[in-house]
């Protein structure tokens, strides 16, 4: 138990290490912040064109969806400050992820604690004060009650959670595949489009509705922005977030199962 | 004119140096072009699914639209060859080695041109060629002479506009050190908008992409002549202007580049 408390204290000392860190790349983060406005644009000007001369499609206004893009847009930006996918495998094809490997914790759990590090600098700073602005100007549709905002942080943390399971694991994927190319493009190409980054799922086709709902992705972030407009309510919210954790506990499965046999490969090389 | 066509001759014999040395890693060259591949058709079949529900934005059907993305696609793969690796031009001048580009018989622009010519640009170009077909057919198009003078005149200064604008940026460096990373803010963005028809987007932003950084002329103003589409704004004409504005805006953005050249003091490292 005390060590449990010990470990956790280290994790945290992560952290704040890369909460502090994050300060000397403000300008990082600027052009990042930039970027995702840009994109937010973009997007809100493709279904305003698409909704134009529509009151609703497939029983959704135009409303709900701009909501569903600003909510989108802003977990993406939150995202976005973690370790980016390219980090990670040329750590390992440099060889570098070896000095984490032989220290006295587990790099992928210190890798989630120093993200959480960043993300919380990039929130305060950047995300929190803009789109808050952005909130107050253009009026979106938001949850109704604290029990809702609640379900929200709580979905969005679990997506969180797949998204950096699944990313770390085919980051980890380098120890055998040095090229990774196509391979990569087809993974964020699925990502991009079953996780309802961009395309929310009631406007798929029937069939490929069905195929984003048994797969992993829709639970980064189609459930949470879902819950957030309130497409997504009463008792629909439970199985969702079931749902959600049932794939974050077999992501979670793989990453460590891929983890281990990677350290292992390391192990035998280093021989 | 004896020193052009000289510098033509070294300059193809950079880049052939330059193919080699990218064919000697063959696995990677190929799993390069796949990817690309992937890349496209990730983004055409992300634009069907949008449109799966919704049939047309502002009045474009789908193979409308990605007559407009291969058409920006191909451009860009031409742009490539020559000019991607430009948005590097930043680490040669941190790490203080930009000075062999100006001490070598050959002007500094071309060499830095020759020293990557981008065949990995295969993949872009094997997508777009292969959209276009599709949409073209698709849309049943029957093109006179004019209307395919329209269509590479679009393909060159597209390319030249492009190439433009990545010239641009490298010449940042010479002022502010950074490059790379003006590019990923400032082209990835403005090539993703050019997707999209421009005219579902605000005046202002209409008025930025025709005027300032031309981009309107690479894909959407060649596409609604050669597609018959009407625009609030342009007259159709204005895509056939598009080899002629590529032109005018590469030869300025090389004289802010020469500007940036004679300005650069080594860091001496």
């Amino acid at each position: 138990m005390v060590s449990l408390k010990g470990n956790l204290r280290m994790y945290l000392e992560f952290s704040r290490k890369s909460f502090q860190r994050s300060a000397a790349y403000r300008f990082e983060a600027w052009m990042r912040v930039f970027s995702n406005i840009i994109f937010l644009f973009m997007w809100g000007f493709i279904w305003y064109g698409l909704y134009r001369g529509r009151e609703s499609v497939s029983g959704v206004t135009f409303q709900i969806v701009f909501s569903y893009v600003l909510i989108s847009q802003m977990l993406q930006g939150l995202h976005s400050a973690g370790t980016p996918l390219w980090d990670i495998q040329e750590k390992v094809r440099t060889g570098d992820i070896v000095t984490e490997m032989i220290r006295p914790y587990d790099y992928p759990l210190r890798l989630l604690f120093a993200d959480f590090g960043s993300i919380a600098f990039y929130f305060f700073t950047a995300i929190l004060p803009i789109y808050t602005v952005i909130f107050i100007l253009l009026k979106p549709v938001i949850p109704a009650s604290p029990g809702q905002w609640l379900l929200f942080i709580f979905s969005a943390f679990l997506g969180y959670l797949i998204r950096y399971c699944l990313e770390l694991t085919f980051g980890l994927f380098t120890f055998w595949l040095v090229e990774t190319g196509g391979v990569e493009d087809i993974f964020y190409f699925a990502i991009s489009l079953f996780s309802g980054a961009m395309i929310p799922l009631w406007f798929f086709p029937g069939w490929l509705n069905t195929l984003a709902k048994f797969l992993p992705f829709q639970g980064i972030f189609f459930v949470p922005n879902s819950i957030f407009v309130g497409q997504l309510s009463g008792k629909e919210i439970l199985p969702a977030l079931g749902v959600q954790f049932l794939w974050l506990a077999i992501s979670f499965l793989i990453l460590r199962f891929v983890w281990s046999r990677a350290a292992n490969k390391i192990i035998v090389q280093g021989g | 004119m004896q020193s052009f066509v000289k510098a033509v001759h070294i300059y193809w014999y950079l880049v052939a140096a330059s193919i080699r040395a990218q064919m000697q890693y063959r696995y990677a060259f190929v799993m390069n072009i796949v990817g690309w591949m992937m890349h496209y058709t990730g983004m055409g079949v992300t634009l069907w699914v949008l449109l799966y529900s919704f049939q047309t934005l502002e009045g474009w059907v789908f193979w409308e639209l990605i007559f407009l993305f291969a058409l920006s696609v191909l451009s860009w793969s031409i742009c490539i060859i020559f000019f991607f690796h430009f948005r590097t031009l930043d680490q040669y001048i941190v790490k203080g080695t930009f000075d062999r580009f100006l001490v070598r018989p050959i002007h500094p622009f071309f060499h830095f041109m020759a020293m990557k010519f981008d065949i990995g640009a295969i993949g872009q170009l094997l997508f777009s060629i292969l959209a276009f077909i599709l949409a073209y057919s698709k849309l049943s198009l029957h093109w006179s002479f004019w209307k395919w003078t329209v269509f590479f005149g679009a393909l060159l200064g597209g390319a030249l506009i492009q190439g433009g604008i990545m010239v641009l940026i490298s010449a940042i460096a010479f002022w502010t050190t950074r490059s790379e990373r003006v590019f990923w803010v400032i082209m990835y963005p403005l090539r993703n908008l050019i997707n999209y028809p421009l005219s579902i987007f605000p005046r202002a932003i209409q008025m930025v992409i025709t005027f300032i950084l031309p981009f309107a002329f690479v894909n959407y103003l060649p596409a609604l002549l050669l597609l018959n589409k009407a625009d609030p704004i342009f007259p159709p004409f204005w895509g056939s202007l598009s080899l002629l504005v590529g032109i005018v805006f590469f030869w300025l953005s090389f004289q802010v580049w020469l500007k940036g050249v004679n300005r650069y003091n080594s860091t001496g490292s």
